[in-house]
């Protein structure tokens, strides 16, 4: 028998392998296809729905606040995650797990749950609000939900581990000897980091923010429950046109630059981490 | 030379910001799903289960708990049993167009869900399979697909394939050898994708939002309505019960990837 000869034949290979392509053919593939021939089919092939796009001043300023919010939401998350990610690599390996377990967490807690919570903590009379009018023995309204703080915060909340983890995968990989071939020779601590530690993880750096932003433009929930009524973003515009104005055809327009936009994120990211970025999305 | 005393507390102390701004909205809805149904105070000034009861009480929450866990099951079942037999496939045969369906089949993770709900929508609304809930779990199966593959793809990795190799030698059926020598050495990653796919489904709410209606309202579709509409306390009490149920997954993955590790 011959290496390269596979243990399973074409047909058997084929067999174990349809039910998967059918699922994907029909519940993947064909929506897709559908979403974009809807983008130009109105009783018979059009540009109608490109062109209300090109001259709505509403969807201009949607795709500039998702673009708005989605920057600052990655530029938050990159900030408050980049020291999560340096603690951590700095942990001896088996001290590592319980931090590891407060990042996942929110990786694993509905979407829906978090926004409510945020709502509970951040709102007019909310937990937050209510500590500080007890420490300060007046009270303190500050808006921090319903309006674009809120959907940045409930973002970043959700976009932390995808940076946390970019980030530690290349701090990790890093030579320790490195850092300690700079002590020696008398570098201090923070010059350490500003030369080596830090130059270096901009692979990961670069990934996280590439994940965060391509989650950011799709958000929906986040939006619509947390931020007020000026943040709405893409995706809200998408489920606005699609269940109020039931302009098919339009919802299906905003969809594919959607669909483009995250295509072009998505073959950056491809770059940059090769193909591994992007099954490392998966855990 | 006091910076670096200065520096070893500076990451920390940064990090632990960030470590309870990632804990606290997760964990807090717990002790308020146990105040009262009045004003929503951390910490609770009275301790009782009036919203679980309030909960229990109401068919519509309930019922969409029960919808929820239904369709999550078969969504596990579904995407296991679709994705085990193909993920093998591709690890052990040299189809043409193998590694087009193997990356197509990650094609749900690189997508805004939002697109796929859209197409979803207009697929099968005008063919009268929305509000279905047999649609439903293949919808959930394809985004829950990617999952399971990594999962079950990297057991597979791991699976020596002399043993099977062996095995035919001595004379076994290769379906045979699949049940008896492949399956159980991949079990732990099978397990794997299964908790993964049954927390996709479970927690998933926009693909559900745009394709089920009152019959086949899921819980996180009737939550997301509810708090659009009114933060009601009850919704802490669901909270706390999809938190739990989340963590319960979680740590079984855990497990099943520290049990792995040292196997």
């Amino acid at each position: 028998m011959s290496e390269t000869k596979p243990y399973l034949d074409r047909w058997a290979g084929l067999a174990l392998l349809l039910p998967m392509a059918a699922l994907l053919a029909i519940f993947f593939v064909y929506p897709l296809a559908r979403t974009v021939w809807q983008s130009f089919y109105e009783y018979g092939f059009t540009l109608r729905a490109y062109e209300t796009l090109l001259s709505s001043t509403l969807f201009w300023k949607v795709l500039k606040t998702t673009f708005a919010i989605s920057f600052t939401a990655t530029i938050v998350a990159l900030l408050a995650g980049y020291p999560v990610a340096l603690h951590l690599s700095r942990l001896p390996p088996q001290r590592r797990m319980p931090y590891l377990v407060m990042v996942m967490l929110p990786f694993w807690t509905s979407i829906l749950v978090k926004s409510f919570a945020l709502i509970v903590l951040l709102g007019y009379d909310g937990i937050v609000n209510n500590a500080l009018s007890f420490v300060f023995g007046s009270p303190i309204h500050i808006p921090m939900v319903f309006n674009r703080v809120g959907a940045i915060l409930g973002m970043v909340n959700y976009l932390l581990p995808f940076m946390i983890l970019s980030i530690l995968s290349s701090l990790l990989t890093q030579d320790v000897n490195l850092g300690r071939a700079a002590e020696v020779m008398g570098a201090s601590r923070f010059t350490i980091f500003r030369r080596i530690t830090l130059p270096l993880s901009m692979p990961g750096v670069l990934a996280g923010v590439l994940i965060s932003f391509t989650l950011s433009i799709g958000m929906y929930i986040t939006p619509a429950l947390l931020g007020g009524r000026q943040d709405m973003m893409m995706a809200n515009l998408i489920d606005f046109y699609t269940r109020q104005t039931l302009d098919w055809p339009l919802a299906s327009a905003i969809a594919v630059v959607l669909l483009l936009v995250s295509g072009v994120l998505v073959a950056m990211l491809g770059q940059v981490r090769g193909a591994g970025g992007m099954k490392e999305m998966a855990r | 030379m006091s910076f670096p005393r200065r520096s070893n507390l500076v990451v920390p102390a940064a990090a632990w910001i960030t470590y309870l701004f990632l804990l606290v909205p997760s964990l807090i809805v717990i002790p308020i799903s146990f105040g009262g149904s009045g004003e929503m105070t951390f910490p609770p000034q009275v301790w009782t289960l009036d919203l679980y009861r309030q909960f229990f009480a109401d068919a519509a929450w309930w019922g969409s708990l029960i919808q929820s866990l239904r369709i999550a099951v078969f969504v596990t079942l579904v995407t296991t049993v679709l994705g085990v037999p193909a993920a093998y496939a591709l690890q052990r045969t040299n189809l043409p167009g193998g590694k087009v369906l193997g990356g197509l089949a990650m094609g749900p993770l690189l997508v805004p869900v939002v697109v796929l709900a859209l197409g979803l929508y207009l697929q099968l609304g005008p063919i009268g399979l929305a509000d279905k809930t047999w649609t439903v779990v293949l919808a959930h199966s394809m985004l829950a697909l990617p999952f399971v593959m990594v999962s079950v793809g990297a057991a597979l990795r791991h699976l020596d394939p002399s043993y099977e190799q062996v095995a035919l030698i001595m004379g076994a059926g290769k379906t045979r050898i699949f049940f008896k020598v492949v399956l159980p050495q991949l079990r732990s990653g099978i397990a794997a994708g299964a908790l993964f796919a049954f927390l996709i489904s479970l927690d998933e709410v926009i693909v559900a939002y745009f394709i089920t209606g009152t019959a086949t309202q899921t819980l996180p579709v009737k939550m997301y309505s509810a708090l659009r509409w009114e933060v009601s306390p009850v919704i802490a009490a669901v909270s706390t019960i999809l938190t739990v149920v989340s963590l319960a997954f979680a740590i079984g993955l855990m497990w099943l990837e520290r049990k792995d590790r040292h196997d």
